[in-house]
């Protein structure tokens, strides 16, 4: 089942109110994603902590399979 | 919940190895691309780590480390006992110079890729530390 790519730029977004998201399907099967991500929420975090944010935002489509990898890059505004 | 005895061992382990990277397969023989990626950074920076393959006990190892450092994919690449980050993270912190200073070396001046293309030549023998999994 492949993701539905708007739908996971918003569980982002929701997560990260003010953060600017683009979520491109790397591979063309739909389940190994990349993220950009530019939140005012990463300032003075650790990259691991920034990527944290990301990837707990969308853990609901990695537990149910929906998507496999999930490419994140994350900048600070 | 992860299996305590096993969970002491890795904590023992990143403790022990100021450079410590968890990978599927070997650093000879990755078994994973985003594994060997990491490899290749830290093949390319002049620095001595410890490795180990998690594919003898992936989904122990998964709880371990999400306990740990609220992280379950791997590779992880530890560096003074913190998590740094997978792939992505080590590879952008390389290219930016982070990577070089965080592991106090200097930065070489060669790009990942390039010395991907060359890289049993130079290359630091990887230590691994023996991580006996029943």
């Amino acid at each position: 089942m492949a993701a539905d790519l708007g739908e996971i730029e918003r569980m982002i977004e929701a997560a990260l109110p003010g953060a600017s998201v683009e979520v491109v399907d790397e591979t063309g099967t739909g389940d190994h994603l990349r993220a950009t991500v530019t939140a005012p929420q990463f300032e003075d975090l650790t990259r691991i902590a920034q990527h944290r944010l990301v990837k707990a935002a969308v853990s609901e489509r990695f537990d149910d399979g929906t998507i496999h990898a999930l490419s994140v890059k994350t900048t600070v505004p | 919940m992860a299996d305590a005895e096993l969970k002491q061992k890795v904590e023992e382990l990143i403790a022990a190895n100021p450079v410590l990277l968890f990978m599927k397969g070997t650093p000879e023989a990755p078994r994973c691309g985003f594994s060997m990626r990491v490899v290749q950074v830290l093949d390319s920076i002049d620095v001595e780590y410890g490795a180990i393959d998690v594919l003898p006990a992936l989904q122990p190892l998964r709880e371990v480390t999400s306990e740990i450092s609220d992280w379950q994919t791997f590779p992880q690449l530890y560096v003074n006992g913190e998590l740094l980050g997978g792939a992505d993270i080590v590879e952008e912190m390389f290219d930016s110079g982070e990577l070089a200073e965080a592991l106090g070396v200097e930065q070489p001046e060669a790009a990942p890729a390039a010395a991907s293309s060359a890289p049993a030549a130079n290359a630091t023998p990887a230590q691994s530390p023996p991580l006996q999994i029943e």
